[in-house]
């Protein structure tokens, strides 16, 4: 009964390391992450995010329509 | 410097514990293997000697499966201590992400802990590395001894510590203090982790 206490108790520690370090990679991946959802999120920062940008399509300096509310209203634009 | 590797999705991190001969290093690791529940446990290699010493280095890989969506290993290397085996202590140190510094408690290993902790210090300039700023924690091992026998762990902080790192006293033999120290140079290690240099 004792040793299977103990044992229970040294795989613990490795549990508990596992779970220390997990937080951390979790952490570390999600601020290094180079992929399009963490430029996405910087994008929602804009000036042209949220409510504004659902009313009207944004319009870059070269009269590029660069932003529209979706890809299926902008299609159905076009067929109109 | 490990990376985190989004194309492959993997973390690959490598921690060597140095220090001189038979101050408890094979020991860290074998506790560590100890602990391993059986679904995890890889092979660790051990070269040893007819006298149990180690000949060339003990590696432990630690498979910690898929974290965030990473397959995480931790490489654990030991170097040998003896002072004739240097060309393998420098070889076991290239490409270290981080050094667990095992040295022994007892009083008259002392002379013996600041070689190797020279010695650390020499082979990591030559793998380009700079010791001061390197992922360092020291271990003072052998905390277990009569108290007559071991140097008290201020006084070896104040003579082996001088960057001032993370230092944990243990008795690895009991698996006193491993991963307190194990984890501390997992997170000085995972601090450091950095995303691939991109092209272009």
């Amino acid at each position: 009964m004792a040793r299977q206490a103990e044992e229970e108790e040294e795989g613990g520690e490795f549990a508990d390391f596992l779970a220390d370090v997990s937080k951390e990679i979790a952490q570390r991946v999600e601020s290094l992450d180079p992929t399009p959802k963490a430029a996405a999120e910087a994008r929602k920062k804009t000036p042209i995010a949220g409510e504004e940008r659902r009313k009207t399509p944004a319009v870059a300096e070269a009269g590029v329509i660069v932003e529209w509310p979706s890809i299926a209203d902008r299609l159905i634009e076009e067929i109109r | 410097m490990s990376v985190v590797n989004y194309g492959t999705r993997e973390i690959t991190c490598k921690i060597v514990y140095y220090g001189p001969g038979r101050s408890g290093k094979t020991t860290n690791l074998q506790h560590v293997y100890s602990q391993l529940p059986e679904e995890r446990k890889g092979k660790m290699v051990s070269l040893a000697t007819e006298t149990d010493r180690t000949l060339f280095f003990d590696f432990l890989p630690l498979d910690l499966g898929t974290i965030s969506g990473f397959a995480t290993r931790f490489q654990l290397y030991t170097v040998p201590g003896q002072v004739y085996y240097a060309a393998t202590r420098k070889l076991v140190l290239q490409g270290v992400d981080g050094v667990v510094f095992v040295a022994d408690s007892q009083s008259r290993q002392l002379a013996e802990n600041i070689e190797s902790l020279q010695d650390l210090h020499a082979n990591l300039a030559d793998e380009g590395f700079d010791p001061r700023t390197i992922p360092l924690v020291m271990q003072y091992n052998k905390r277990d001894l009569p108290a007559g026998e071991i140097s008290a762990v201020e006084d070896l902080d104040e003579t082996l510590n001088f960057r001032g790192v993370p230092h944990y006293g243990a008795a690895a033999i009991n698996g006193k203090g491993v991963f307190e120290t194990l984890r501390s140079i997992s997170s000085l290690v995972l601090s450091r982790l950095s995303a691939p240099a991109t092209k272009g």
